[in-house]
């Protein structure tokens, strides 16, 4: 069923995926888990939400905001937070230093085509993460970034996304 | 003047995170099976993001496997080229270009079509992996600063 058969406003009919990528390519749909789990298991879960949620705006994934916003709503973060994150630099209040630390390193290692990744970004980053947890940043911002990529690539449908506590 | 430095910010990565992104890179390219086109979409897309350990890596590597200078020197400017790159590879780098800019906005139906009309959807499917994990590497690479020209590639 399409995520809004029963609505009476006249929205855009769903769209459909352009191909479903995991199937045609299993051994790259197994290797992009392995990358998440490798990421994920460094990172705080709440602040890798952060990390997702802001990647995938910024990457305009649809599937994935979708995915990442239920998620960190089934793990108890405020939905003030989740709608502020893309203007968290007029919010800061509502975040950490060290969030916001991971934050900008999300934007920038992020949008690289605008060039780099700026000194007193990473070194930001450096004072809050030690060495080897920066590195699972990196790890996870990137992850991210790959799922963006395929979902955006292949128009994945947002939408249907259950998190798993959610799950019958 | 400005001066930059020339030594890596951390050469640190998870191992099992590398052993990952070496799997995921292995499975893409076996899948595409065009190893002198999946050079040419690596090479685009780290010069799209600026990453000159990759752009080190990925023209060394297609220099020795026999890639001519011609076309490795035009590759920025592949749109204005006509009689340098097949229909088939200028599909493939304009389908890098999308999925490798997604912050200007989502990957174009033209884009994609002429993609799907060039490469079978198995073929296609690596093609975005190809993609997708070298613009993994550029992330890695750019964000710690690993300096090019470590490893003799050639």
């Amino acid at each position: 069923m399409s995520t809004n058969d029963n609505d009476t406003r006249g929205f855009v009919p769903e769209h459909t995926p352009r191909m479903e990528w995991a199937k045609l390519a299993p051994d790259v749909y197994k290797a992009m888990w392995q990358l998440e789990q490798a990421a994920r298991k460094g990172l705080d879960s709440s602040l890798y939400h952060l990390v997702k949620i802001r990647a995938s705006q910024i990457n305009h994934c649809a599937f994935c905001l979708d995915m990442h916003t239920k998620d960190a709503l089934a793990e108890g973060e405020s939905v003030e937070r989740i709608i502020q994150l893309s203007a968290w630099e007029e919010s800061k209040h509502f975040y950490t230093r060290k969030e916001i630390a991971a934050i900008e390193l999300t934007e920038a290692v992020t949008v690289l085509t605008d060039g780099f990744v700026p000194d007193e970004v990473y070194e930001r980053a450096a004072e809050f993460f030690e060495e080897a947890e920066l590195a699972h940043l990196i790890a996870g911002i990137t992850t991210i970034n790959a799922w963006n990529r395929f979902s955006v690539a292949t128009r994945k449908v947002p939408g249907h996304y259950k998190p798993a506590g959610a799950r019958s | 003047m400005r001066s930059y430095p020339s030594y890596p910010r951390t050469t640190e990565l998870p191992a099992e995170f590398r052993t990952a992104m070496q799997a995921l890179s292995a499975a893409a390219k076996r899948g595409l099976g065009d190893a002198a086109l999946a050079e040419l979409v690596m090479i685009r897309a780290s010069q799209l993001n600026r990453c000159a350990f990759c752009l080190d890596m990925h023209l060394a590597l297609a220099r020795k496997a026999g890639e001519s200078e011609e076309r490795l020197d035009l590759l920025a400017t592949w749109e204005e080229t006509t009689g340098t790159y097949t229909a088939r590879e200028r599909a493939a780098l304009a389908l890098t270009e999308a999925v490798t800019v997604l912050v200007e906005g989502f990957v174009p139906d033209e884009v994609y079509e002429r993609a799907a009309a060039q490469f079978d959807e198995a073929e296609l499917a690596h093609l975005i992996a190809v993609i997708t994990a070298i613009n993994s590497w550029n992330r890695l690479m750019v964000a710690r600063r690993i300096q090019p020209g470590g490893p003799a590639w050639t």
